[in-house]
């Protein structure tokens, strides 16, 4: 039996929106559902990853389990214990045990602190190492452990002066110098260059073996998930439509979101030069604030009948060992798609 | 930040301050102000004249209401300066259980407006009688005063020719102008003395130049009588670098002491409230929601109500003193840099470093200080120096309706004596031009450096 590192059910986020004064005298709300109901768990040791499109919610899912957000509804468990609602020292505690890597590593540090201090930082929060000297020798080993050779040349450079890769290097071993046992790691990748992202997750996956981490890896990007993750969900407008093991996710998908997420990944393929790439998807994604009736994606999906948007909204299902999806029309879809 | 990071960015600065004309011009200011504020006491003639403002004895050797010494330079009937003379021929004789000591001063008068007054003084103990007389160039000699003088180791003898010799100039006058009718309240003793013995020495008086010697003798009864320290001062009609007030103080001496009171009260006002404002701003800004809707509210409150008549009304009941001056003025100043800082910091609290710093487990307190804090700093010092001249008019102000701290000189306060005592109606432009320029030169001063600072500081108002 594999232990549950983190819990999380029936997690929402709605964020309040300004109302109009008729919308206020009849006791109206509205919200924006960035999060709207999800519900997974994440096991010890394992890589899990959340992907979607921009806009769908799993980034506010990275910062609800961050605890930089307040969820509206919905309960998580760490290790078993609840953890929804808890402040300050606990709070504190929290934080050394889930730790998060930031999309930007230009702007998750202050440009104004050298290394030495942006890495200084966590220890002295938390009040480890007790001198100096202690706490330098644990930011060298932190950066020795994500491949910054020799850490002395690091520490007093400021993060202007390093690159993108290297910048996310220390980002991730600042995470790592409160020893988290779950990281969250926030399209870590993104934003640098093609050619150092597999040096960087192939760093992230080493390290992780090395402590034995857990990773929610969040990203829009289908070919580092498969590459990177032992699960992945897919979540579309703040629910999570597909979850499953990445290799049956993405060989085998099941949603016509997925489908249309597969098909919209770009493969430098010899002989495809400026041939557009069909995707069976219409339109662009519904804002939050507004979600549609029935399935919440059936204004976007081609294989949509009346029954998707008539009927209420399907649930996750479950259609062979560890693979869910959310689709009430799967069987038609799995063989519309295979025809065509 | 090290040492040499610190050099670094202060080298950078001081490379694009040198660019800003204005700023360079402001900064030699300062640094002369700053000059004056350490060599104070050797460039006054009157050192204590902070201490002793109110001190009539302090300053009663001085001419009353005399305009600079450099008028001299101007016109063509010269003025007698001010002088003090310290050296005397000296003598002694018995007669019988007397001594009779004589001191001769000579005095060279070679100016065409007589000086004002001419006083004698000494120290000593014992009751001695005193008898003064003048011979003056032509050889005439006259009586002055004579008296018995009373004095011991805190009284000393001060003798004011012209308020005790008056009866003596008028009785000299008369005998060879008999046909002027003067009264004896309207004589100037001074300007007869030092006048031609002729008709119309009292209405129309020529100078008379030349060398007078005052001699001054004192009858000495007792054994343990002794007299020291004698020695005469010449109160001027000029005096010093910018002149007297009417109630004979030297205006050089409280326009330098001025310095360092208009200084201590712009600095530190405008340390203490932009460094409020700042922090509030900030915390303001990163505490969001309804905690910053109300110190908003809180912030209007203070903005709206108008310094001045509440100050004047306070300084008015309380009589405060310059320090409660400079607490009001900053509970009434911190408002200057909120909203700019609250709307840097609602900018900077979005910077995902922050967010980052706060998913590390970063108390509030932490954030606002080492990550918001510090990129207001150079905000804050350019709004400082900007703060400056405000704080010294509004204490100006202050002053100058009769409300200040009475016991230190500000420029407010000369100013205010100026006012009071008819400087404008008398011409006595010596007595409020120098107060009031200070001020505007203080208050340019900061102006200069702090829109350098702005301009160099605030990304806005870059031109390039």
């Amino acid at each position: 039996m594999t232990e549950k590192i983190i819990e999380v059910k029936d997690l929402q986020k709605w964020f309040p929106i300004r109302r109009s004064i008729s919308q206020f005298f009849k006791g109206e709300h509205n919200y924006v559902k960035a999060v709207d109901g999800i519900s997974f768990s994440i096991n010890r040791g394992e890589i899990f990853g959340l992907v979607g499109e921009s806009g769908c919610g799993k980034t506010t899912t990275g910062k609800l389990i961050m605890k930089l957000l307040e969820p509206t509804e919905g309960t998580m468990f760490l290790n078993g214990e609840d953890v929804t609602h808890i402040e300050k020292d606990e709070l504190k505690r929290y934080r050394r045990n889930v730790q998060m890597i930031f999309q930007d590593p230009y702007a998750s540090m202050n440009p104004r602190f050298k290394i030495r201090d942006v890495m200084e930082e966590p220890l002295i929060i938390h009040k480890l190492g007790e001198d100096r000297d202690a706490r330098m020798k644990m930011i060298e080993k932190a950066l020795m452990e994500v491949k910054l050779n020799p850490p002395d040349e690091f520490l007093v450079r400021y993060p202007h002066m390093l690159s993108g890769g290297q910048r996310q290097r220390a980002a991730t071993a600042r995470t790592l110098l409160l020893n988290p046992e779950l990281l969250v790691a926030d399209e870590p990748v993104s934003m640098i260059d093609l050619s150092t992202r597999a040096e960087i997750l192939h760093m992230m996956k080493e390290v992780q073996r090395d402590l034995g981490l857990t990773y929610l890896y969040i990203t829009h990007d289908l070919s580092t998930a498969r590459y990177f993750t032992d699960r992945i969900a897919v979540m579309y407008l703040g629910k999570i439509i597909e979850i499953g093991d990445p290799d049956d996710v993405i060989d085998n998908p099941v949603h016509p979101y997925t489908r249309a997420l597969i098909a919209a990944v770009c493969e430098p393929v010899a002989g495809k030069v400026n041939k557009p790439k069909v995707v069976p998807i219409k339109g662009e994604i519904p804002s939050a604030a507004n979600i549609p009736k029935g399935c919440r994606f059936h204004p976007r999906c081609p294989y949509a009948k009346e029954e998707c948007w008539e009927k209420e909204e399907p649930q996750l299902q479950e259609i062979e060992d560890g693979h869910f999806h959310a689709c009430r029309r799967w069987k038609e879809v799995v063989e519309e798609a295979g025809r065509g | 930040m090290t040492v040499s990071d610190f050099r670094r960015s202060a080298s950078e600065f001081w490379r694009e301050f040198r660019k800003v004309r204005s700023g360079v011009f402001g900064l030699i200011f300062l640094a002369i102000f700053i000059c004056i504020l350490i060599f104070e006491p050797l460039i006054v003639p009157y050192p204590e004249a902070n201490e002793k403002w109110r001190d009539i004895t302090y300053w009663q050797d001085l001419p009353s209401s005399a305009p600079p010494s450099w008028i001299n330079l101007f016109t063509s009937k010269k003025r007698a300066v001010s002088e003090s003379i310290e050296e005397y021929a000296f003598s002694e004789t018995l007669a019988g259980a007397m001594r009779i000591q004589e001191y001769v001063f000579e005095y060279d008068y070679s100016a065409s407006v007589a000086p004002s007054d001419v006083v004698f003084h000494a120290s000593g103990v014992g009751k001695p009688t005193v008898v003064i007389s003048i011979q003056r160039p032509d050889g005439l000699s006259i009586d002055l005063y004579r008296k018995q003088l009373e004095m011991s180791p805190t009284q000393d003898a001060r003798v004011s020719i012209d308020r005790s010799a008056q009866t003596a100039a008028m009785n000299f006058g008369k005998k060879y102008s008999p046909s002027e009718g003067v009264q004896l309240q309207t004589i100037k003793t001074t300007d007869v003395l030092f006048s031609e013995a002729k008709q119309g020495i009292f209405r129309s008086p020529s100078p008379l130049v030349g060398i007078y010697k005052l001699k001054v003798t004192l009858l000495l009864q007792k054994a343990e009588e002794k007299i020291e320290d004698a020695f005469v001062t010449v109160a001027g009609r000029v005096h010093g670098i910018l002149g007297t007030d009417n109630s004979k103080r030297d205006i050089w001496s409280g326009v330098i002491a001025g310095v360092k009171w208009a200084m201590l009260i712009g600095l530190l006002t405008a340390l203490v409230s932009v460094s409020i404002g700042v922090v509030y701003g900030v915390i303001s800004a990163y505490v969001g929601g309804w905690k910053d809707s109300l110190m908003q509210r809180i912030f209007e409150i203070f903005i709206s109500v108008p310094m001045l008549p509440v100050l004047i009304v306070m300084s008015a009941v309380f009589k405060p003193n310059i320090w409660v001056m400079i607490g009001i003025m900053c509970i009434f100043y911190w408002v200057g840099p909120v909203k700019t800082v609250r709307s840097m910091g609602l900018q900077i609290k979005e910077e995902t470093y922050i967010e980052a710093s706060r998913a590390l487990g970063a108390s509030n307190t932490r954030i606002i200080f080492k990550h918001m804090v510090p990129l207001l700093i150079p905000y804050a010092f350019a709004s400082m120096a900007l703060n400056v001249p405000g704080a010294i008019v509004v204490e100006a102000t202050i002053s100058l309706l009769g409300l200040g701290d009475a016991t230190i000189v500000t420029w407010g306060q000369i100013l205010q004596a100026a006012n009071s005592g008819g400087a404008m109606l008398s011409g006595m432009w010596w007595w409020v031009v120098p107060p009031g320029m200070a001020i505007a030169f203080m208050g340019m001063t900061f102006a200069f450096v702090g829109f350098a600072m702005d301009k160099i500081l605030n990304p806005k108002l870059k031109t390039r």
